[in-house]
């Protein structure tokens, strides 16, 4: 099976897998899969999904373009992205599908299966046939290296209970800088290598991490956790949250906040209020830091 | 010839967007580019009278995206004996009375003759904003060195990003260098910090730019003016040429101390 196009896509029992030519630029990629979608628009009904991103770093705004090409060409609703660093470790595999819970258990693929790309196709997998164009191979059908899409738990139609595979490592890495007006809910861990700037919003269930300054309302730990925490380069941010308790900066640190040469700061919940230290690690022990609490 | 369409847009009212426009189009078209300026700004149109041409219009953007008018009908000539065009707004409509495709319809059609479409767009991020950004290329947002400008600068890049309009360009204009040197303004590297977008022009505030536009005449017709030759820079730059930013110095205006060029790849993406 010659594969020629940037999205191939790989239904394998109720999980359902965009395999993506990693050197292909995102244009391309967007555009392969909007058409996959509408091609094959009755194979999917209602749902949510969650998309792994593998090890691709998308801006934030290809990610909002991959969500709406998705909603828009499925009548999916895109839950949540996250992405597996430790899935891609050799380039020589094409496909990690996660084991997705089978009603028998002959179909239960066990590990993440690591998939040659001639190597012939198990029994349970159905190949959709990739776009038809007939251009030239890439340099050589094992170099579609390995930057996966997996849309694991996919709601399809005959699986109205597929339960969510859950990554202990569920980052949402983001490049560019996060901008006015912009939002975002995660359900992990956000890392964001850039600024995050005054009236742009993030959410995460997990850590939010800013390598930049941190000028935005963040809330980390958004469904309960109270040891989540948010770490920043510069922390000049005047309120944020975590869990349930938000946090203000007190008045001396934010007139000291003009001031950027403070370094990396950590801010975590220490006795039902928001403390904010010097940076020391995620795991130090951090005692009483900067009570933020106006 | 396939030109390319480029909007300049702000996001803040007044920061010098129409000036802006009418100077770039107006010094790529000296340096030998067909150019064509259009005004979106619908209900509001001024790009006409900064350029001296308020008399000679017939027929509008409207007229054209209604087709009440052939598209060269409402094009009217420079003055000059240069091929620079101005395609004025409606005066009389709202925003509403176009809609995104058809004004990117029309930009197709003027990039098969132009080089260059300039969208001059209006204040706001509402329909005007969306009908002129979604016909471009590329974007050229016009700032003043001060946190409102820069705050809704900074929305407008985003909302360019999520609609595909990638790497904006940034043009700080009324910088004030006695203010910036006292430290009652920001400077390039605040606002480019803040930002993190290409800087393509840094415009002194210079009083000649005020009067060229009373006279309807674009002040990079002014050899004397500073802000004249930061857009005469400008459009150098569009145009594809390398020159270096240069530092605004008070008092005897533009010192050639060469800044080193701004970082240009400051929001690489890493796959593409
Ligand atoms: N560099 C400058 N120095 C001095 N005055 C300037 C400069 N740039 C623009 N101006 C003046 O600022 C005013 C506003 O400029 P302009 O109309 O170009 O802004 P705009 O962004 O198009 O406004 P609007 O949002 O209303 O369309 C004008 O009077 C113009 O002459
Ligand atoms: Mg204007």
């Amino acid at each position: 099976m010659l594969e020629t196009s940037a999205v191939q896509v790989i239904a394998r029992g109720t999980d359902v897998a965009f395999v993506i030519d990693e050197s292909a630029p995102f244009d391309v990629v967007a555009a392969e899969l909007r058409e996959h979608l509408s091609k094959k628009s009755g194979l999917w009904s209602k749902g949510d999904i969650t998309v792994n991103v593998g090890q691709r770093m998308l801006a934030r705004d290809e990610l909002a373009q991959v969500k709406s090409i998705i909603e828009t060409h499925s009548g999916l609703t895109v839950t949540r992205f996250w992405c597996s660093p430790e899935s891609l470790g050799s380039g020589d595999f094409q496909i990690e599908a996660k084991a997705a819970p089978m009603p028998e258990p002959v179909h239960t693929v066990a590990k993440p299966e690591v998939k040659q790309a001639e190597e012939p196709i198990a029994h349970n997998q159905i190949v959709l046939p990739a776009s038809s164009s007939e251009e030239a191979p890439l340099t050589s059908a094992s170099s579609i290296t390995a930057i996966e899409s997996i849309i694991e738990g996919l709601k399809a139609r005959h699986n109205k209970n597929g339960v969510r595979n859950r990554n202990i490592t569920e980052a949402l890495f983001i490049k560019s800088t996060f901008r006015s007006g912009e939002t975002l809910e995660h359900a992990g861990d956000v890392v964001v290598l850039a600024d995050v700037n005054p009236g742009a919003e993030i959410r995460a269930d997990g850590d939010i991490v800013v390598l930049g300054s941190l000028k935005g309302w963040v809330h980390a730990g958004a469904s309960g956790d109270t040891k989540a925490v948010i770490i920043a380069l510069e922390l000049p941010s005047a309120r944020f949250q975590i869990a349930k308790y938000p946090g203000t900066a007190p008045a001396s640190a934010r007139r000291k906040s003009n001031t950027s040469a403070s370094g990396p700061k950590i801010a975590y919940v220490r006795s039902r209020s928001i403390h904010v230290a010097p940076y020391a690690g995620r795991f130090a022990r951090y005692n009483k830091g900067v009570p933020y609490d106006g | 010839m396939t030109g390319k369409t480029i909007v300049i847009t702000s996001g803040k009212g007044g920061v010098g967007k129409t000036t802006a426009t009418a100077n770039i189009g107006t010094a790529l078209a000296m340096r030998g580019n067909r150019v064509v300026v259009v005004d979106t700004d619908i209900g509001l149109r001024n790009l006409d009278v900064i350029m001296g041409l308020e008399n000679r219009i017939v027929y509008d953007l409207v007229n054209v995206i209604e087709g009440v008018c052939k598209l060269n009908q409402a094009m009217i000539s420079d003055k000059h004996d240069y091929e620079l065009y101005l395609i004025p707004a409606a005066q009389t409509r709202d925003k509403n009375s176009i809609e995104p495709e058809q004004l990117r319809e029309m930009c197709v059609e003027l990039e098969k003759e132009f080089d260059y479409v300039l969208i001059d767009c209006p204040a706001g991020i509402e329909q005007g904003f969306k009908n002129a950004t979604s016909a471009a290329q590329e974007a050229i947002i016009v700032t003043t060195p001060e946190v409102s400008a820069i705050r809704d600068a900074d929305r407008i890049i985003g909302l360019l990003e999520s609609s595909g309009l990638h790497n904006p360009k940034l043009i700080i204009n009324r910088i004030a260098p006695e203010m910036v040197k006292r430290g009652d303004m920001m400077d390039q590297k605040d606002v480019e910090s803040l930002l993190a977008v290409e800087v393509i022009g840094l415009v002194p505030a210079d009083e000649q730019t005020v009067v060229a536009a009373n006279r309807g005449i674009p002040v990079v017709h002014n050899a004397k003016s500073s802000a004249g030759g930061a857009f005469m820079r400008i459009a150098a730059r569009v145009d594809g040429e390398d020159i270096p930013l240069m530092d605004l110095e008070p008092k005897n205006g533009l010192l050639s101390r060469f800044k080193g060029m701004v970082g240009m790849s400051g929001r690489a993406y890493s796959h593409a």
